[in-house]
């Protein structure tokens, strides 16, 4: 599947309710590290990813900074891509996940 | 003609293998072309037990002017500050050092056990192990605060897990030719013409990291590997991408993060566990930003430059 399909994917599953989990954002090194084992144990789907990596379709205000996709270390402005190994799925510049990092 | 005597202690010989790679000049050239004459090394000296002794303790009475005093490694004080798990000829090594760096013209420390401890001082440190005039950031170390060498310089700390080979042989030639002079150390005592640009001086990398494009994983030829791969280039002060090693390249050059051995925290640097090569953040930010830089500073400079992103620094460039 092309990038635009997948990111259509993505968009419509959390337009019709997925419930991620977007909370509790990964503050520290071994809540990272809790989500990364997730993700890395877990079936690889895209929902799966979506769930675990806490997705929203708008930026979430944690700690006095927007956690936006378009800021995120991972994220490829052009391709407009999480890159990050466990996640690696086409997002939009204005969503945002828990493994947030700048 | 200066006489150098080059002593190891709590080490790895890591130091010495650097050494003897040097090209230019090579460890030979120091001998046939700057006249330094290397008393005894432990992988080249001759002697051996009484003569080796012999040697050493004249020295230490003056018989034979000690010019340089190189020493390699820790000092190793357990147990309980006599020093005898690291005897050598005949006593503790510990003792040897105080001597010989009592009647040395200059004392060099090379490589970071020699310099801060390194990491057989690190804690809980069971060889009691100290730097030569450090232990970590602490100023003392085994000579203590007020020690000088006859030139009047403290110890020269050349730090690095091992220290490059140029870095060494040019410190030795500038004491050999009477340019100690020329020296300017910083508050480590480490040369300043060295360790006052960082590792990322001169990183091929540079322009993903201005561009905030971080290589996620190893193998990758774009992208910095500050951001996400714990690699401590913008906080450590060497000249690895200045000096290029073995003439070709340097740790993050080739796609190694710094490990920032440069530095009196180095191997440790608080890293949570299965951090040494990840960045480790908090809320988001990373624990430790660029020499200079503040958390707001950062988080405004990064979100620019995001946005301002060029398609090419997304893509690997390296076409061979």
């Amino acid at each position: 599947m092309s990038d635009d399909a997948i990111r259509a994917e993505a968009e419509d599953l959390l337009k019709n309710g997925l419930q991620t989990d977007v909370f509790p954002r990964a503050d520290d090194q071994t809540q990272i590290q809790e989500i990364i084992y997730q993700l890395q144990n877990g079936d690889g789907s895209l929902k799966e990813r979506l769930v675990v990596g806490g997705f929203t379709l708008d930026p979430v205000s944690h700690e006095g900074l927007e956690q936006a996709c378009e800021t995120c270390m991972y994220y490829l402005v052009h391709r407009r891509y999480c890159e990050l190994p466990e996640l690696d799925v086409p997002v939009e510049a204005e969503w945002s996940c828990r493994l947030w990092r700048i | 003609m200066a006489n150098l005597l080059w002593l190891q202690g709590g080490a790895c010989s890591g130091n010495t293998m650097s050494f003897l790679n040097a090209e230019e000049p090579s460890a030979c050239d120091l001998v046939t072309d700057f006249g330094i004459n290397i008393l005894w090394h432990p992988s080249l000296g001759m002697e051996l037990g009484d003569n080796l002794k012999g040697l050493l303790q004249s020295c230490i009475s003056g018989a034979t002017p000690l010019d340089i005093f190189v020493f390699e490694g820790s000092v190793v004080n357990a147990p309980d500050g006599t020093g005898e798990w690291n005897r050598f000829a005949g006593r503790p090594m510990k003792d040897w050092v105080r001597e010989l760096s009592d009647v040395a013209q200059f004392v060099v420390a090379l490589g970071d056990c020699a310099t801060y401890g390194g990491i057989p001082a690190m804690a809980p440190n069971p060889s009691a192990s100290k730097g030569m005039q450090f232990l970590k950031r602490e100023h003392g170390g085994f000579l203590g605060t007020d020690f000088a060498a006859k030139s009047g310089l403290p110890v020269i700390n050349i730090p690095g897990c091992p220290c490059h080979p140029d870095w060494v042989t040019q410190i030795l030639v500038a004491v050999a030719s009477g340019r100690a002079g020329d020296l300017t150390l910083d508050e480590f005592q480490r040369p300043k013409t060295f360790f006052s640009s960082f590792t990322q001086t001169g990183c091929t990398r540079n322009m993903h990291f201005a561009y905030k494009v971080s290589a996620t994983e190893f193998g990758q030829r774009k992208g910095c590997l500050f951001y996400d791969l714990g690699c401590r280039g913008p906080m450590t002060h060497s000249p690895c991408n200045r000096i290029l090693w073995n003439r070709q390249s340097s740790k993050t050059r080739a796609g190694m993060p710094c490990l920032g051995c440069t530095e009196p925290e180095f191997p440790f640097f608080d890293l949570e566990p299965g951090t040494l090569f990840k960045t480790q953040t908090v809320m988001g930010v990373p624990k430790d930003l660029p020499t200079g830089v503040d958390k707001t500073g950062y988080v405004k400079l990064t979100g620019a430059a995001k946005a301002a992103s060029p398609q090419w620094a997304e893509e690997d460039m390296f076409v061979v």
